[in-house]
């Protein structure tokens, strides 16, 4: 067996930030020593049904894990090493600035951690505030010298366009990034969904409705297309020039430090999603777990294993995501899984947007476009059957 | 006049929508011995898709019962007649069947526009109008009210007036008594050849088209060969009976009674509404008076999503019109739009029904334009055109004059709202009429006023400033002289006709500005910016541009969550489906009707 890969979500942080559609819970929820129990018993099940397989690569996701205690980590650990063959080449930890101390770092350390993903968002106090961000610009170089010093490597996410962003506040938030040296970079524009999400319901009190007032008065002041267009353009040119490869539509890396975990998820490989709103691809079917805390423990307590996602378009799915990497995709040897009709039809689809500017073709060879990569959805739409 | 004749009553029930009507048919159906209740719920359930989605009875038909007073036997038939402004001729032929009517007013919402109307209609023709107040089961209700209305619109006494309750089925006896000793028995001569109105036809697969007729004169049996005055078409009689509700068949129908024939004709235009049976042997020497073709008022170009879809679209008109005479069609060819067909209807209902059928029925996805009323051009050169596309306006150097059709409108309203409806009209070149009070509580208000602005969102406005409580009815009044021009819209600066529209000199500016915007807001976003422009005669007095897309990407991978990510191009995916490339730009459908909603206020 070749192995899986191996998401783990920890939904728990300690404020929620407005614009955030991951499942996640306060910190100090009630559920917090449940749902753990339920994470591990969760883990015990999936390791036994898949016959402890290999896993090659870890990402623990949240929420915001870096706030589990050390205890909690190596109860963790103690559950993976009993229900997997755990011998990965990346293990990721989402960290948020200020919340790792040294006793927590150890903590991961032995939990076998070799990569470190800062959510840092912003070097700017005013971008903060805009994002409703808790922490301090002046936390993330600390955390971010923490992480090396103890070997591991360190991405940062950063998020452009929020409300009164100008290119040259951008173009400082990029440059900061660039100076600490970091391994890798995910750039996100500042995208509002404003439509009601489940995890909402982990918030006791964090109404909807305060969410909803928050983003709709927050995606009218927003830059507009052209200018998020201009910021996501300026990250392109500044990234290359200081060595980093802009290799997937909002990841950028130094050589040799792509993220390989998520080059599973680009890749159509095959992965296994642990916990609230976790989503898994195995043996070619998708499936998740409800991102309400109460709905996913009762799940588990009751054995029921995770919920299948409606059928899609595994051709369509498959080029969206290939496509998304600097490598796009090659529609002769995809042509071979999908079977004629699919593939005619995507080829005929990217044909069709190669005529607007938005595919390049090198050979069998298709790739997105720089123009390509901002207007993505307009490739990808034409995909779907 | 035979025994038998005498003892006939054929009357009808004119309401509005949900003032009670089939609640009460069915009561009478029920109190009559016609269905038993087991029966009833069935056949409503039978009748519940059609009847209820549309909010309206689209066929009339009848209903032959048993009613007996003072124990002598009497043969009531109910004739159903169609509720909907646009079907004013099928009404008009409903009564014509008829000796008698039912006027039903709802206790709780008074007399509305298109009721008056009809009972205008009904008193003209010589019916005994027999007035009802209905739902007096309700709580809190002004009966005095009501019976004010009744007075001054039709000068009813107070003791003329029935009282019922369609649910608790208070008064439905005294009402079929009261149909009996007031609606007088059809007069007709038996001996007398064969005459008898056709007042409803639908196709039937099995017996052709079945014609549902009151014999006027003489009688007709099974076997016979009749004939149509209208078309001249002949054919032999199959099967004929009467509906119980549900079809009995018999021998031959009498003078006076009401039936249906099954005449194996292929084709509903055969058999028209209005039209007059006779026997091909034995003629009449004159139809019954009253008929008239169908004629559609209202226009609008219906042309397939996709182009593949063109013969489905021919085949389902056609389909469509075994059983539709008043919707006819020709083939049109737009060069934004593609092959399609210009339609012509009775009204804006109709051609939703027809929109709606098609969709529903047939599985076509169709774009319709903008309706459009019938213009008569008159050009330079002494000849008359009928231009039903505004596409299709000769060059305006040749006109010498256009003109256009105007209606007689009546609204309904309760006084509070007079001054919100009298503003509207005022906005739509219209001229008062006559204004009067019905009772202390409603206005009644009489316009004349161009069919181009019916049609062009006059109901929703009337609905909206009148909270729902306006009601409205019209008719043809006659073709007047228009200043019209037409109005272009170009779309990246390529004309797109099926966007071209007639309006009045005086607000083409102003309307070319409204529908600018309002296409502005309706085109989605291109890769290229998309310049919008009105104009009138090649002069461009309107222009928008729809700035180009600079971003739509879904950036974050949320752990893997492919599904979320596909189901938001699935919307933008299905928003896409809906659209038309014209040129390089796609249009979505809702743009073809922009036309109608320039007239909101401005939001
Ligand atoms: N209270 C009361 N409600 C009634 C009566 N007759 C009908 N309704 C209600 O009025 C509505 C319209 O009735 P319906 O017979 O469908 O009206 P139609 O549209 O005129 O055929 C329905 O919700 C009925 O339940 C009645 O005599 N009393
Ligand atoms: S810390 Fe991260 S996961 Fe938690 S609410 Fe903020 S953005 Fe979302």
């Amino acid at each position: 067996m070749r192995g899986i890969s191996l998401y783990v979500h920890i939904p728990f942080c300690a404020a929620r930030c407005p614009y955030c559609d991951f499942a996640t819970a306060p910190a100090t929820s009630a559920l917090r020593a449940r749902y753990l129990d339920a994470l591990v018993a969760e883990i015990a099940r999936e390791g036994a049904l898949l016959g402890r397989p290999r896993v090659r690569t870890i990402y623990v996701g949240g929420g915001t894990p870096s706030l589990l205690e050390p205890d909690e980590v190596g109860r963790l650990a103690r559950a993976l090493a009993e229900a997997f063959t755990v011998r990965p080449r990346e293990v990721t930890v989402e960290a948020n600035p200020a919340t790792l101390d040294r006793a927590r770092l150890e903590a991961w350390r032995a939990f076998g951690v070799t990569r470190l993903s800062l959510g840092a968002q912003s070097f700017s106090g005013r971008g903060l505030r805009a994002l409703g961000r808790t922490h301090q610009p002046d936390d993330v170089a600390p955390a971010v010298d923490a992480g090396r010093s103890v070997g591991l490597r360190v991405s940062l996410d950063l998020i452009f366009g929020w409300p009164g962003q100008t290119p040259a506040e951008w173009r400082a938030d990029l440059g900061a990034a660039i100076s600490l040296g970091v391994d890798h970079l995910s750039c996100y524009p500042l995208e509002l969904e404003l439509t009601r999400e489940d995890a909402v319901a982990n918030w006791p009190g964090g109404g909807w409705p305060t969410l909803a007032r928050w983003r709709a008065a927050t995606a009218a002041t927003q830059p507009d297309d052209r200018a998020i267009a201009v910021l996501y353009a300026m990250a392109h040119r500044h990234l290359a020039r200081a060595g980093y490869r802009h290799y997937e539509i909002a990841n950028w890396a130094r050589p040799g430090s792509r993220s390989l975990h998520n080059a599973v998820y680009w890749r159509s490989g095959e992965w296994l999603g642990v916990g609230a709103g976790a989503h898994s691809h195995l043996a070619g079917a998708r499936s998740h777990q409800p991102a309400a805390l109460p709905a996913y423990i009762e799940r588990v307590e009751r054995a029921l294993g995770r919920i299948a996602d409606a059928a899609g378009d595994p051709a369509a799915e498959e080029a969206m995501l290939r496509l998304r990497l600097d490598t796009g995709i090659d529609i002769g040897r995809s042509a071979a899984r999908w079977g004629t009709p699919a593939s005619a039809r995507i080829r005929g689809a990217l044909v069709t947007s190669a005529r607007r500017g938005l595919i390049r073709w090198s050979g069998e060879r298709a790739t997105l476009t720089p123009r390509g990569r901002i207007l993505a959805n307009e490739v990808f739409v034409r995909l779907l059957p | 006049m035979t025994e038998a004749q005498e003892r006939i009553r054929n009357f009808c029930v004119i309401a509005h929508v949900d003032h009670g009507k089939t609640t009460l048919s069915d009561r009478i159906l029920e109190t009559t011995g016609t269905v038993n209740a087991r029966q009833m719920r069935d056949q409503m359930l039978d009748n519940m898709d059609l009847e209820r989605e549309k909010g309206i009875t689209i066929k009339a038909r009848a209903v032959r019962m048993a009613w007996t007073v003072a124990g002598e036997p009497y043969e009531l038939n109910l004739i159903d007649t169609p509720g909907h402004v646009d079907f004013n001729y099928e009404v008009s032929r409903s009564l014509a069947a008829c000796e008698g009517a039912v006027l039903l007013v709802d206790v709780s919402q008074g007399i509305e526009a298109q009721t008056l109307a009809n009972a205008y209609l009904a008193v003209e023709q010589g019916l005994e109008i027999i007035p009802v107040i209905n739902k007096v089961d309700l709580p809190n209700v002004d009966l005095d009210l009501v019976r004010e209305d009744l007075r001054k619109a039709l000068g009813f006494r107070d003791d003329e007036i029935l009282l019922t309750s369609g649910k608790s089925g208070l008064g439905v006896r005294e009402l079929l008594d009261a149909v009996v000793a007031r609606v007088p028995a059809p007069t007709g001569a038996r001996a007398a050849p064969l005459r008898a109105l056709i007042f409803d036809s639908h196709y039937d697969q099995f017996r052709g088209v079945v014609a549902h007729v009151r014999v006027v004169d003489g009688e007709v049996a099974v076997g016979d060969r009749i004939r149509l005055f209208a078309t001249d078409k002949e054919a032999d009689l199959l099967e004929l009976g009467t509906f119980a509700p549900d079809p009995r068949t018999r021998d031959r129908l009498l003078t006076g009674e009401v039936g249906y024939l099954a005449t194996g004709l292929k084709t509903v235009q055969d058999c028209r509404v209005g039209d007059t049976v006779t026997l091909a042997i034995r003629r009449a020497l004159e139809p019954l008076p009253g008929y008239r073709p169908a004629k559609p008022m209202v226009f609008a170009g219906l042309y397939p999503q996709s182009s593949d879809d063109h013969p489905a679209l021919k085949d389902a008109l056609e389909k469509l019109k075994l059983n539709d005479a008043s919707l006819i069609y020709e083939p049109e060819v737009s060069q934004a739009l593609g092959f399609g067909f210009r339609c012509g209807f009775l009204g804006l209902l109709h051609l939703e029904i027809v929109q709606e059928r098609l969709d529903r029925e047939y599985g076509v996805d169709i774009i319709a334009t903008a309706p459009s009323v019938e213009y008569r051009v008159l050009t330079t050169r002494g000849a008359e055109v009928a231009i039903d596309n505004p596409a299709m306006l000769p060059d305006l150097t040749t006109i010498e004059e256009i003109r256009e059709p105007w209606m007689k409108v009546t609204i309904i309203v309760p006084t509070q709202h007079v001054g919100a409806v009298m503003e509207l009209a005022q906005g739509k070149r219209s001229a008062l009429a006559e204004m009067t009070y019905l009772d202390p509580t409603r206005a009644m208000l009489r316009y004349e006023m161009p069919l181009s602005e019916v049609i062009v969102d006059f109901y929703d406005q009337l609905k909206s400033r009148s909270q729902g409580y306006a009601s409205l009815d019209y008719e043809l009044e006659g073709y007047r002289a228009a200043d019209v021009v037409l109005l272009d819209v170009l779309v990246a600066g390529q004309p797109v006709d099926a966007l071209s529209t007639i309006v009045h000199r005086e607000r083409a500016q102003h309307t070319g500005r409204a529908l600018v915007s309002k296409l502005r807001e309706l085109i989605p976003r291109q890769q290229f910016d998309v310049p919008i422009q009105a104009a009138i005669g090649g002069k461009v007095v309107a222009r928008e541009t729809v700035k180009a897309l600079r971003k739509n990407v879904i950036a974050k991978c949320y752990g893997g969550d492919i599904t979320r990510k596909r189901k938001l191009l699935e919307k933008q995916k299905a928003g896409k489906k809906r659209m038309k490339m014209v040129g390089q730009v796609e249009i979505p459908q809702e743009a073809f009707l922009a036309v109608l909603r320039t007239g909101e206020a401005p939001s």
